[in-house]
């Protein structure tokens, strides 16, 4: 019945077909034989020749075979684990402070430090070679390393505000007793005010009434706050010490990355070339352990 | 039939009251015997036995009244002086209070005014104490051969009032003729000791008093590090904290893992096991100042050992004794009498 119109070009078809079977299988024969030596550097070229051209090679421009590019797709999950077995060691080394959990094949958690409160942070992206840190989580690590170049902690400000907030409701509660004897006072006063009161009040003595009754329930009002205060003052101060927490968590990292890398400029510029000093790191040692070329 | 029939014959008289001297005699010999013993032997056994005898001997009689003799705190103390000398250890100076012939001890490190007491309670256990603050260091049974730090006495002594006063350099070489007692009294004598928070094995665990242990408790001292160069770490299994300290020095405050009740301990590590609870307590201020003010849910527990927990087990034992002892020979002259006539 329906019948497909052959041309001239059927050869040039399967031609092509084979071509591309050969590439595909040569990538992929090439890909075995670098697992199988844990040649960790070149699966890492074979998984993206166009960044490991640029940032390697130094050579621009170098486009990635579509067609073989995607043959690994489905084994990303196995790959990261295989090759984070390399990563990780070389991490443990260049970022001292930095703690991994596989939390499922191949996908990692970082965690900062191990030190009491340390928080997650982000996960570690091995097939390509960066932290994809939680960006909350980073931009205060950042504020707080602005924070301290005026010797300020991230929650410096709210610590202050909510400590003197307590102070001032200490105060209210110490000073009960002469809440109480100023009300009382000022209700005898009301008494002999309101006795003058009458069709004809003055309005001088309509006034002072006024202010009297408005003194009392200012006093009211803060009775009523001197109640609650010290629960309030409680609860301000379990605020304060999970503010306080984050402070000192906030300190131990910053104390970490100075310690290892000078400031937090240069942690930065190391995460960026990340990819690089880490292949090079590999470096004429392939199918070795990065323990044996690392210093 | 009455007693009235032994007392009429003057002859039977005289013998009674002359029995009844030879027994204050002999007892009075064997007094001086046990004084001397104490003084001058060099060996520790026999120091012990002397002490021992002297702290339990009632020398109250209706026919001899004794002239002024020393009082079992200060045998105890007396006791201790000696067995320290024998190790030609001069830290504790014992020394006679001539206006009330009490003995006193002090510790050169601490120097005068600090002044250390035996005190003997109604059951017979002696207690090192310090007489300002009247904090028992430590018990000591001469009878069961066991001799225990007191914590919490250790904590209020030392680390709240002492420290007011003194270096933590000068309380720690104060402390040391203490524990070097205990360590005499384990190796010559065979006690049984308890060094509580003394102690400076790695495995010894300090059981805090309560068992649950508010995390905030720890959330504070994380905290307190801020500013410091200590760091507070996470345990590997999530069973608690660990304070890294100078020198390698570790303090946890954990629970064991593997322990089902999970209860809250202090730990101290160091490479040569050389330092105790008590001397992170005085070198740290952060430590010390957090213990301090989260004292009610921190404090270690003072384990009691068996003087006081198996009471009345240990108040037979000694009523026992005294029956079949020689001591209590003074005890037939008064009854023995109506015995023989019946």
């Amino acid at each position: 019945m329906a019948s497909v119109e052959t041309n001239s070009d059927s050869l040039d078809v399967t031609q092509v077909i084979n071509q591309q079977i050969i590439t595909k299988i040569k990538y992929l024969r090439r890909f075995n034989d670098a697992i199988s030596n844990h040649r960790d550097r070149e699966i890492y070229q074979l998984l993206d020749n166009q960044r490991y051209a640029k940032e390697i090679e130094h050579r621009e421009q170098q486009p990635n075979d579509k067609g073989v590019m995607n043959l690994v797709d489905d084994l990303a999950d196995q790959l990261s684990n295989y090759l984070s077995e390399n990563l990780i060691k070389y991490l443990g080394k260049t970022y001292p402070f930095f703690y991994y959990e596989e939390y499922q094949t191949g996908h990692y958690r970082i965690y900062f430090g191990n030190w009491w409160n340390r928080r997650q942070f982000g996960e570690l992206d091995v097939l390509n070679v960066r932290f994809s840190f939680d960006q909350t989580e980073y931009d205060k690590l950042r504020t707080a390393f602005e924070l301290a170049r005026d010797n300020k902690r991230y929650n410096s400000d709210r610590i202050s505000k909510i400590s003197s907030e307590n102070d001032r409701l200490q105060d209210l509660i110490d000073h009960q007793r002469e809440r109480e004897e100023r009300k009382e006072a000022l209700q005898e006063q009301l008494k002999e005010i309101s006795s003058r009161s009458g069709i004809w009040e003055s309005s001088r003595n309509k006034e002072s009434r006024q202010e009297l009754v408005e003194q009392l329930q200012k006093l009211e009002d803060q009775e009523e706050e001197a109640r609650n205060a010290a629960q309030t003052i409680k609860d301000n101060e379990r605020v304060v010490l999970s503010l306080s927490k984050e402070n000192t968590i906030l300190s131990y990292e910053q104390k970490s990355i100075i310690d290892t890398f000078g400031s937090f400029e240069d942690f930065e510029l190391a995460n960026r070339n990340l990819y690089a000093n880490y292949l090079a790191s590999l470096n004429g040692s392939e199918g070795k352990q990065v323990d044996d070329d690392e210093q | 039939m009455s007693n009235n029939r032994i007392v009429t014959s003057p002859s039977e008289r005289v013998q009674a009251l002359s029995d009844s001297f030879k027994d204050v005699l002999s007892l009075g010999q064997k007094y001086v015997d046990l004084l001397d013993q104490l003084a001058q032997t060099k060996d520790a056994k026999n120091l012990l036995s002397a002490a021992n005898k002297l702290t339990k001997m009632d020398l109250a009689n209706a026919f001899i009244n004794f002239p002024p003799h020393y009082k079992a705190a200060d045998y105890y103390l007396i006791f201790m002086d000696r067995l320290l000398k024998m190790h030609g250890d001069t830290a504790v100076n014992v020394a006679e209070n001539e206006l009330n012939h009490e003995f006193e001890a002090t510790v050169a490190a601490i120097g005068g005014e600090a002044i250390f007491k035996f005190e003997v309670d109604s059951r017979g256990e002696a207690a090192f104490t310090e007489q300002s603050q009247h904090e028992p260091l430590f018990y000591l049974s001469l009878e069961d051969k066991l001799m225990q730090f007191n914590n919490r006495a250790l904590v209020n002594y030392f680390i709240v009032y002492a420290l007011k006063q003194h270096t933590d350099l000068e309380l720690r070489d104060a402390v040391k003729p203490l524990i070097d007692f205990a360590k005499y009294l384990q190796k010559d004598l065979d006690f049984t000791i308890d060094l509580g928070i003394l102690a400076t094995a790695n495995d010894r665990r300090f059981m805090l008093n309560k068992p649950e242990l508010p995390l905030t408790v720890i959330d504070r001292l994380f905290v307190a590090t801020a500013d410091e160069d200590y760091m507070l770490m996470n345990l590997p299994r999530n069973n608690g904290a660990e304070l890294l300290l100078d020198q390698g020095t570790k303090l946890d405050i954990a629970f064991d893992p593997d322990d089902y009740s999970q209860e809250w301990a202090f730990l101290v590590k160091d490479s040569d096991e050389q330092v105790s609870f008590f001397d992170v307590l005085l070198h740290y201020d952060l430590v010390r100042e957090w213990y301090l003010a989260n004292r009610s849910a921190l404090a270690v527990r003072t384990d009691h050992m068996e003087i006081v927990d198996e009471e009345s087990p240990a108040t037979t034992e000694v009523a026992e004794d005294e029956s079949s002892d020689e001591v209590s020979s003074a005890e037939p002259s008064e009854d023995p009498t109506p015995n023989e006539e019946e």
